[in-house]
């Protein structure tokens, strides 16, 4: 099937700095799609460009197989939700949904109609009449989706909606999004700097580093099996190990990333001996720093929490193991530059 | 130490510290300021001695009733009315893209030497500007210059004068307030007025006008009321023309009858009150 967007030798520079350089990416139709990354990595500029607010300074756009590099904003059948919401201050909620409506000349009532429903869809409905300034952070984020599913758009462009909200607020607009998507049925590109909610709202995944994509795959992927230091450390966290440390766990001699809830502590068939140096006490788990004996280096592990009996303390002796599923072989050299 | 001490002492007398804050601004603005518009007021209901000259205080509303009633002021006032009116229309006019590059296009250099560029002339004296304005439109200055190959000829001495100089006067006053105006547009604005299907015309219309609306009533009160009781550039450069301003200069001045030039001063204060009273829902005083 033809990919939803298709961004080919994408290449955008400002003054002397490459925001993005030379990338080819095939979004599919459907799909929720995240471009991860830093700040300043090039994921909000490569949406930027999709969405025509910026042009690339080579490459080409296409949307649903139509070449759109050299068509404006608004002859794009794409619609963007900013991170500040960039609602418009003079009109009322309904009037803001309504907007893309009015320009697209719909009638009067079946704008309206359209608009209340759209606001019905994010649950809004009954604010109809309040100005952007009258509603709470998440409401105005609500707006901000109103206003551009209602355009029925083939392609939603997402740029960090939800960093201005708390976590709670943060945690229900994810399964929302999550649950908009899915009954829209079309594509979302989300921009976030945010790997948690990658992780979780992603069907796919692009890890930005300097203006590349540095990884590309689904969540599990990327998460399980990060191709360098950077990637390992970015999205989650990952004790990084030498060649030589790798293999006195056993693993192939070669730089290595472990995720801490895959090294286990104690483990009945024994393992590299060390001495606990940090217990920092999370909540749910435990995460616990091991020094590592005649090794000059330390390996973070976690545990659940099994309540305080179970608690352990700075200067036990403990043998440490590593699941070789866990453990990922990292790439030794930075990607081409 | 000594400061420090004051500082204690008057950091929980609230009343004691607002008053101290506010006792000059106060009597300025009550004595020089609302005293004399009292005075100009009551002047108005006095009369001249017309032996001696003198201005003789015996209450009378013949002056009000002679600006309200003789034609010549009808006159008069409408036609000042139409030059402010279009003075501050054709301002509008040039100030609204003038800030627009301003605030949305100019990089910030160019920017800062665009508000510089709008500034600096009003270091220049006035009175210098207008004679400058009356060089330009003599009838060998550079408008006849530029316009004569093509069989025009300057406008010379005359309401079109006056109205051209006024304008050129008035438009920092105007782009100021319009370039801030602006510059409160965020540009996130614009463009989800573009991703949402809107053109640049329908951005300017549904978006960007009324966001700036204020900023232009705001601009309008500078360059309506300062055009409303000019009278020097008439005098320079509108040839045998007469407003408000040069009815009352010549009434305080060759008609020594300051009675009824206070009288005639009335009128601008009025329209511009009736003038601020309708912008004043519209949220531009708060942008002035």
């Amino acid at each position: 099937m033809e990919p939803a967007i298709r961004l080919r030798g994408l290449h955008k520079r400002f003054g002397d700095t490459v925001a993005v350089a030379d990338l080819d990416l095939d979004i599919a139709a459907g799909e929720f799609f995240s471009m991860l990354g830093p700040s300043g990595s090039g994921k909000t500029t490569v949406l930027r460009v999709i969405a025509g607010f910026e042009q690339p300074t080579a490459g080409t756009v296409e949307l649903f197989g139509k070449d759109v590099t050299a068509l404006a904003p608004f002859a794009r059948p794409v619609n963007t939700v900013f991170q500040d919401y960039a609602l418009f201050p003079h009109l009322s909620v309904i009037a803001n949904v309504e907007y893309g409506l009015r320009v697209a000349g719909v009638g009067r009532r079946e704008r309206r109609a359209q608009a209340e429903e759209a606001l019905a869809s994010v649950r809004l409905a009954g604010l109809e009449d309040r100005r952007p300034h009258e509603l709470s952070g998440g409401q105005r984020q609500r707006v901000a989706l109103a206003r551009a599913v209602v355009l029925r758009p083939q392609a939603l462009l997402l740029d960090e909606p939800l960093g201005a909200l708390d976590l709670k607020l943060r945690e229900q607009m994810q399964v929302e999004l999550k649950e908009l998507q899915r009954s829209l049925g079309i594509t979302f590109i989300f921009v976030t700097h945010d790997q948690d909610e990658a992780l979780t709202l992603s069907d796919r995944v692009a890890v930005f580093d300097a203006g590349r994509v540095v990884q590309l795959g689904t969540p599990r992927e990327v998460y399980d099996h990060p191709r360098n230091p950077f990637i390992a450390s970015f999205v989650g966290s990952s004790t990084l190990l030498e060649p030589a440390i790798a293999e006195a766990f056993g693993l192939p001699a070669v730089a290595t990333a472990v995720r801490p809830e895959r090294v286990t502590l104690d483990a009945p068939a024994g393992g590299v001996r060390g001495t606990i140096a940090e217990v920092i006490y999370t909540g749910p788990e435990h995460r616990i720093v091991v020094d590592l004996e005649g090794l000059g280096t330390r390996i973070t592990a976690l545990e659940p929490n099994m309540g305080a009996a179970h608690e352990r303390r700075r200067g036990d002796a403990v043998t440490v193991a590593i699941d070789p599923a866990g453990a990922a072989a990292l790439e030794s050299e930075a990607p081409a530059a | 130490m000594t400061a420090t001490r004051v500082s204690t002492y008057l950091a929980p007398r609230r009343r004691l510290r607002l008053a101290g804050l506010l006792t000059a601004p106060v009597l300025w603005l009550g004595l020089v300021y609302v005293v004399a518009l009292a005075a100009l007021l009551i002047t108005a209901f006095w009369t001249v001695d017309a032996f001696t000259g003198q201005v003789r205080v015996e209450w009378t509303t013949e002056n009000i009733v002679e600006v309200l009633t003789e034609a010549l002021y009808r006159t008069v006032t409408l036609r000042t009315l139409g030059i402010a009116a279009l003075v501050t229309v054709l301002d509008i006019i040039v100030a609204v893209p003038v800030a627009f590059f301003m605030a949305k296009i100019a990089r910030p250099r160019m920017r800062h030497l665009l508000v510089i560029a709008m500034l600096a002339p009003l270091w220049a004296s006035y009175l210098v500007k207008v004679y400058a304005w009356r060089a330009l439109l003599s009838g060998n200055g550079l408008i006849e210059w530029a316009v004569a190959p093509f069989g025009g000829e300057t406008p010379g001495y005359g309401i079109v004068g006056v109205v051209l100089t006024l304008s050129y006067l008035w438009l920092p006053y105007v782009v100021m307030p319009i370039y801030a105006g602006f510059d409160r547009v965020p540009d996130r604005l614009l463009e989800a007025s573009a991703d949402l299907g809107g053109r640049g015309w329908r951005t300017l219309t549904a978006v960007v006008l009324p966001m700036i609306r204020p900023a232009i009533i705001a601009g309008s009160i500078f360059a309506f009321s300062l055009s409303l009781g000019d009278y020097i550039t008439t005098t320079i450069v509108g040839g045998s023309t007469q407003m408000l301003g040069t009815l009352v200069y010549d009434n305080v001045g060759s008609a020594n009858n300051l009675p009824l030039a206070a009288a005639i001063s009335l009128i601008p204060i009025g329209i511009i009150l009736v003038y601020l009273a309708a912008v004043r829902r519209t949220g531009a005083l708060r942008s002035l």
